[in-house]
């Protein structure tokens, strides 16, 4: 009776995520291409194919490929600090009492609702080279002080690009560190506070003895939770740069996307994909094992 | 005194500069939805009425002309969202009641419940490009591309997990007495979970269901990947506008906002379900 309940959601995740992890993973190991006959000839599990290590050589060379694999890192490195620290200067404002605070919340929460699409085409919008506002101030402002005019290719110069990136996802997604670390911060016992401030202890002192240590498991597992998230960052970048100039801003998700859609090439899709899983398990694995060592007695 | 002053004022002084940064691409946005390209084009034009004349052209073109179309693309989104929404609220309702009223142990893996709870959690966080290749070739074979309970079902089991994790976690919080006393009344197990776990689980319900309408309506590589042309949501519609015609700023500000208001609204009025679950979600896991 009891495993009625849990029934539906077993055989949906077996069915929609064991089952076709397994049978990519076996497809990595074939060159099944689109229109390659995986209905008529080769049986409906691709189980016709001669296995080949082809996919996985390939790999090892593939130039674009490890751009793609740096960039995502560098979006996921970056991107987790830049929101984390952002968003924990916002949960330590918003902890605060003051008026309008309900309101702040709200409206600080607005972009994490907003379609990633929809977010890349405001990332293109705001840092467009000539006719963006952002343009516009570093074009005047600096006038007014006698400067020369500063221009930032922030979309075209792959110096610049992935720091736009960056700069849209944490846009979107630093509300979501915010909430997390204020669920945090309310729930530290206000006496603690009360305590150390009778004490003598000035905020940055209170700070950094009590306020931040008790944040650490909720920021391991905020770190973490953005972290895996930024792994599959496509939408935004497929908008505002399309990956490009060049392959500057391809993730490897987008990169798998283009190999099976465009290039239409399943099996190496498949192999790259795991490259992905492989990376992510890889990166979750020491970011855990780091976080326990900082955590004070974290089980 | 004077140090509390200069705190009032730095918070708001923050509040306000934060506040800007959220909220000016969206005033973009909206402006230039109602600008004529020239004043699009000739440079950055900001306020209605001083620096450009505001127009609603854009609007009436997208509800008229084009109308069909958006109407059309509205819906996909709002079927599958609602679709995939509505079962990922029943299965995970189900399970996260599961896992938290009975004791599991499945011998096969060795697994206890909190390793169960886990493991379906973890589906969560896979990459989604690892179902790229697998789904394609599924959807192909059973001829679920470019329908809409294709997208139901790749979004169904992106939530549910989700859905349970939250859900487990509410029904903990919930006192065990008045199902008892049901049981005692005569009620199946079944039955008191319908009848009196469900209807005091609604903020949790609630919170489960907005996440899944927000990820569904917003989801983008599935909904590319496997839709052509019945199917299509807003967010591909959106996407296609970058290459078919040129950038027409305006007009993609305008279908952009008819994607953007529905979940910005939930946003606005339902903000308090979403901190809850998202609480429920990480602090306790």
């Amino acid at each position: 009776m009891k495993q009625v309940f849990l029934l539906p959601a077993v055989i949906l995740l077996i069915a929609l995520v064991i089952f076709p992890l397994f049978w990519s993973l076996g497809i990595s190991f074939t060159d099944i291409q689109r229109g390659g006959g995986v209905r008529e000839s080769a049986g409906f599990l691709g189980l016709g194919f001669e296995l080949t290590g082809r996919n996985y050589a390939r790999l090892l060379v593939d130039e674009r490929l490890h751009i793609a694999m740096r960039n995502t890192l560098f979006f996921v490195f970056f991107g987790v600090i830049v929101q984390y620290v952002i968003g924990l200067m916002l949960a330590l404002v918003l902890d605060q009492p003051f008026r309008g605070r309900n309101a702040a919340r709200v409206i600080f929460l607005l972009p994490m609702m907003t379609t990633p699409v929809a977010v890349g085409y405001l990332g293109r919008m705001m840092f467009d080279p000539a006719r963006s506002p952002i343009a516009h101030a570093l074009r005047t402002i600096p006038e007014w002080f006698g400067a020369d005019p500063v221009f930032v290719p922030w979309l075209t110069n792959p110096a610049y690009v992935r720091w736009t990136i960056v700069l849209i996802e944490s846009w979107q997604w630093t509300p979501f560190m915010t909430l997390l670390l204020l669920a945090g911060l309310q729930a530290i016992p206000r006496e603690l506070y009360e305590a150390a401030r009778v004490d003598g202890a000035s905020s940055v002192q209170v700070f950094r003895a009590i306020v931040f240590p008790l944040l650490v498991p909720i920021s391991v597992t905020a770190i973490l939770i953005r972290g895996l998230e930024i792994f599959k960052i496509i939408d935004i970048i497929m908008v505002s740069t399309g990956g490009g100039p060049g392959s500057a801003t391809e993730s490897l998700t987008m990169y798998v996307f283009r190999t099976a859609l465009t290039f239409g090439n399943y099996g190496y899709a498949a192999a790259i994909a795991f490259v992905l899983l492989v990376m992510v398990v890889f990166f979750t694995t020491i970011f855990l094992s780091l976080a326990r060592l900082v955590t004070p007695r974290m089980r | 005194m004077r140090r509390s002053i200069w705190r009032t004022v730095a918070i708001y002084a923050f509040v306000a500069f934060w506040s800007f940064i959220v909220l000016f691409p969206f005033y973009w946005l909206i402006t230039t939805s109602f600008k004529l390209p020239l004043a699009v084009s000739r440079g950055p034009t900001y306020i209605p009425f001083v620096d450009f004349d505001p127009t609603t052209v854009h609007w009436e073109y997208l509800f008229t002309n084009q109308r069909n179309t958006t109407l059309r693309h509205f819906r996909n989104s709002l079927i599958a969202a609602s679709g995939s929404t509505l079962l990922a609220v029943v299965i995970g309702s189900m399970a996260g009641y599961g896992l938290s009223r009975f004791r599991y142990y499945w011998r096969a893996t060795r697994w206890r419940n909190d390793q169960i709870a886990f493991w379906i959690i973890s589906n969560r966080f896979l990459p989604p490009a690892v179902f790229v290749v697998p789904f394609l070739l599924l959807y192909t074979r059973f001829g679920l591309i470019d329908t809409h309970f294709g997208l139901i079902l790749i979004y169904t089991m992106f939530n549910v997990p989700f859905a349970v994790w939250i859900m487990r976690d509410f029904f903990n919080g919930l006192p065990l007495d008045l199902e008892e006393s049901a049981r005692v009344d005569g009620a199946s197990r079944f039955q008191a979970f319908l009848r009196i776990v469900l209807p005091l689980s609604t903020p949790g319900l609630v919170a489960v269901a907005i996440f899944s309408f927000i990820f569904s309506w917003n989801e983008f590589l599935y909904a590319l990947m496997l839709t052509n042309f019945d199917a299509i949501t807003l967010p591909v519609l959106i996407a296609g506008q970058n290459t078919n015609r040129g950038i027409e700023w305006w007009f993609i500000s305008a279908l952009t906002l008819v994607a953007v208001i529905p979940v910005v609204l939930i946003g606005l009025f339902l903000e308090r379900f979403i901190t809850s679950g998202l609480m429920a979600g990480a602090v306790k896991g």
